[in-house]
């Protein structure tokens, strides 16, 4: 997700759920991988997982802070075969508030054959992080509040797809005190197929502030079948004006479910305290906006009741801006022509240890047995060869010594001088062996060169054509030598059609890995000042794969549909028009 | 990199984090786009963003034909005067020059430091080279074509970056063993 922007002035005065930082940012309503669907389904699949999204509210809860109260944030993990917790997504801060409903929604795929046990922690953001994103918070600088444990299917098995539970201590032990409740509620993505934006403005709102003029913001909620409401996004804060014009919103379908789907309208005056007065709310669905945005026209907003009656305000909502997109899915873009086309580097450095040696990565072993390398490119190849027609994949290698004397960092692995493609996966396994009888292992670990010769065939292609998307898979045992001539070559490649998939094998520390795969927060920076147009990188640790806690094809295929949608979105490439069958 | 003077689309996206003394700026950033002293453009002010303002503000202008960089430069408007919040020097061989064919919209992001050198925020642009410059005269026209075969000359660049003011250098090109 989006650089390390902080919010304005105080934290929680930014927009949640609907704004996006920069047109390259990967789309958040690409929630149902329809790449890993797709897989999946032409397996005969698809009748063991949904893919559904949880969103979070709690109740009492403690109050950690001295001169306010707690600012709640959730973490939700998946407790695996181990016991170990695996985080699997966290919610927005929520400031000075012991009751938060939460904005952001934490996705998974709900799998009906397996039992996956969740925990939910709930921390007290100390104020010093409020302006930092999400992402880089340490929990262990955190304040822990409570937590609360479940099964995903007593969640979705409930008729309102609803389940509280009491919070409780570390270790489930009973607190002394009473820790609060913890909601969630459980809903299935479907492919967001339409996506609005929505520039609202305001007129004539209330005065709550005392001093000065009111600092009004949106929430946007969405009525459940159980009459509770769940919030789906807010806008920013404008300081001190009663007619305030905000940026636009972009809400998929996934976010207001559909376009009579009524929807309440909530406009409130941002206290620092966390007290936000109502200044007003109202009830409109989807459709009924589009038609005040087509008359020009103003809906007023009800006053909160008080005395049993609801008074109609002065203050008044307009849309000045009211725009529909077909969102395109992954799907679309692949079945319509576009080519995904994988390209793949093997690691060459002597720290895979001597291939002679059984214990190498690189052993080939004369029964047959797979070593960790051909394992990968097994497991990978079933994917990729899914999704590239064409078959033709370029093969290099990289840190290790040529016949030709010299240690190289990008050498064709089928050992031709001229070409770098072999043919279909077989071809990929048999310069694999070819490699290992002519190239001696050598070092240092650098990605660098590969990933520019992947930049440069991805850039090349643009001038024959825009329908080709390329994905460099890199297969490496461990640490990288020089980090930042690695994000160099990731930074000057991050504006091109171009993923990087970096597949470790064996048991070394991939901490490294983790931090170039941008989903800590931060955006990759190069040594001359350049910061990475967009993340492209995934990492997947392949003993995670084998030890049966991820699926190959979900782990491979994650972060890929977002990272294709955030490059053809930004340049408003369409699918093809289909041509008569 | 051939030295027919080429207009140039920036279209100034955002800006990310961006402090003044210590604080978060408040409102009126404006971003400044030049090749030097002499050719400059401005963006509008945003009032309304705060730290991380958004313009999405596109500025057409000539390349000079030996130019290096762009310069960015995020001002704020503080009473009487402006303020500047941040630099970043964009180099021509991120976008012109390289293997992505000549009109390709590039998104870039550099890295903004203050007059001190502290990092200070983040810009976000869009660039696109379009036809030669209408101001092109007769202009004698080096063409390369895009695709990197490293072992075509590049040409060179004057040893000395000054502001042409349109004559025409005839003669021999000098040899350049690296890219700008």
């Amino acid at each position: 997700m989006g650089g390390c922007v902080s919010g304005d002035l105080k934290g929680g005065k930014q927009a949640i759920g609907g704004a996006l930082q920069r047109p390259t940012e990967a789309p958040n309503d690409s929630g149902l991988n329809d790449a890993v669907d797709f897989f999946y389904r032409s397996r005969g699949l698809h009748a063991l997982y949904a893919q559904i999204e949880l969103a979070l509210s709690a109740s009492k809860l403690l109050d950690r802070d001295i001169t306010s109260k707690s600012d709640p944030m959730a973490v939700v993990y998946i407790k695996k075969k181990d016991g170990k917790l695996e985080e699997i997504g966290r919610t927005e801060v929520i400031l000075n508030n012991l009751n938060p409903s939460w904005i952001e929604k934490i996705r998974l795929a709900y799998q009906f054959e397996i039992v996956q046990p969740l925990a939910f922690h709930i921390y007290d953001v100390d104020t010093k992080y409020h302006n930092l994103p999400v992402k880089s918070l340490k929990l262990e600088d955190q304040q822990f509040l409570g937590e609360a444990t479940c099964v995903l299917s007593e969640i979705a098995t409930k008729q309102n797809h609803s389940l509280t539970l009491n919070l409780h201590n570390k270790n489930g032990h009973e607190a002394l005190r009473n820790l609060g409740t913890l909601t969630i509620h459980a809903e299935e993505i479907v492919a967001s197929r339409t996506a609005i934006e929505l520039t609202f403005r305001c007129s004539n709102l209330d005065n709550k502030d005392v001093f000065s003029l009111s600092d009004p913001f949106l929430r946007i909620s969405r009525i459940v079948e159980t009459g509770g409401s769940i919030p789906i996004c807010k806008s920013e804060v404008v300081n001190n004006n009663l007619n305030p014009l905000w940026r636009p919103l972009h809400l998929s379908m996934q976010q207001f479910g559909s376009k009579d789907n009524p929807l309440v309208i909530e406009c409130f005056d941002f206290n620092s305290n966390g007290n936000h007065v109502l200044i007003g709310k109202l009830q409109k669905s989807v459709a009924e906006l589009e038609k005040l945005h087509r008359e020009g026209s103003g809906a007023n907003f009800i006053s909160p009741s008080h005395r049993g009656h609801e008074k109609v305000l002065k203050g008044q909502l307009f849309v000045d801006r009211f725009v529909e997109r077909d969102q395109h899915s992954f799907l679309d873009y692949i079945s319509s022509g576009f080519e995904l086309n994988f390209m793949v580097a093997v690691d060459f450095t002597a720290s895979n240890g001597n291939p002679r040696n059984p214990d190498s990565l690189h052993y080939i072993d004369p029964s047959g047995c797979l070593n960790s390398y051909q394992r990968a490119i097994m497991e990978v190849g079933e994917v990729i060869q899914f999704y590239d027609s064409d078959r033709r994949f370029p093969a290099w290698g990289f840190g290790g010594r040529t016949p030709a004397g010299t240690i190289s960092h990008c050498f064709n692995l089928n050992g031709s001088p001229s070409g770098f493609e072999v043919e279909g996966i077989e071809g990929i396994m048999a310069a694999y062996e070819t490699g290992l009888r002519n190239v001696a292992l050598a070092g240092p670990t650098l990605f660098g060169q590969v990933i520019n010769t992947a930049a440069q065939v991805a850039g090349q292609s643009l001038s024959d054509n825009n329908n080709k998307y390329f994905v460099l898979l890199i297969i490496t045992d461990g640490v990288l030598t020089d980090l930042q001539e690695t994000k160099d070559a990731l930074v000057k490649a991050s504006d091109l059609p171009l993923s990087i998939l970096i597949v470790g094998v064996g048991g070394a520390d991939f901490t490294q890995m983790e931090i170039l795969d941008a989903d800590h927060g931060c955006r990759l920076e190069s040594s001359t000042g350049r910061v990475a147009t967009r993340d492209i990188v995934q990492f997947v640790p392949m003993r995670e794969v084998h030890s049966g806690q991820l699926s190959a094809v979900q782990a491979l295929l994650e972060e890929l549909p977002g990272q294709f949608l955030s490059y053809v979105r930004s340049r408003d490439i369409k699918p093809f028009a289909r041509h008569g069958t | 990199m051939d030295s027919a003077p080429r207009t140039l689309e920036i279209t100034v996206l955002s800006a990310e984090n961006l402090r003044l003394d210590g604080k978060s700026v408040k409102k009126d950033a404006f971003v400044v786009v030049k090749f030097d002293s002499l050719i400059s453009k401005s963006t509008k002010a945003d009032h309304e963003g705060g730290s991380n303002p958004s313009w999405n503000q596109k500025l057409e202008m000539d390349m000079p034909i030996h130019a290096r960089f762009i310069v960015l430069e995020v001002q704020c408007k503080i009473g009487s005067g402006n303020r500047v919040i941040g630099t970043a020097m964009v180099p021509v061989s991120d976008f012109f020059g390289g293997y992505t064919p000549v009109n390709y919209l590039h998104f870039l992001s550099y890295r903004l430091r203050d007059a001190r050198g502290v990092k200070n925020g983040i810009i976000n642009v869009s660039v696109k080279v379009k036809g030669l410059a209408v101001s092109g005269k007769n202009l004698p026209h080096y063409q390369i074509s895009s695709s990197s075969s490293s072992s075509r000359p590049t040409w060179g660049l004057p040893a000395v970056e000054k502001n042409y003011p349109g004559g025409v250098v005839t003669g021999v090109p000098v040899w350049c063993a690296s890219r700008a």
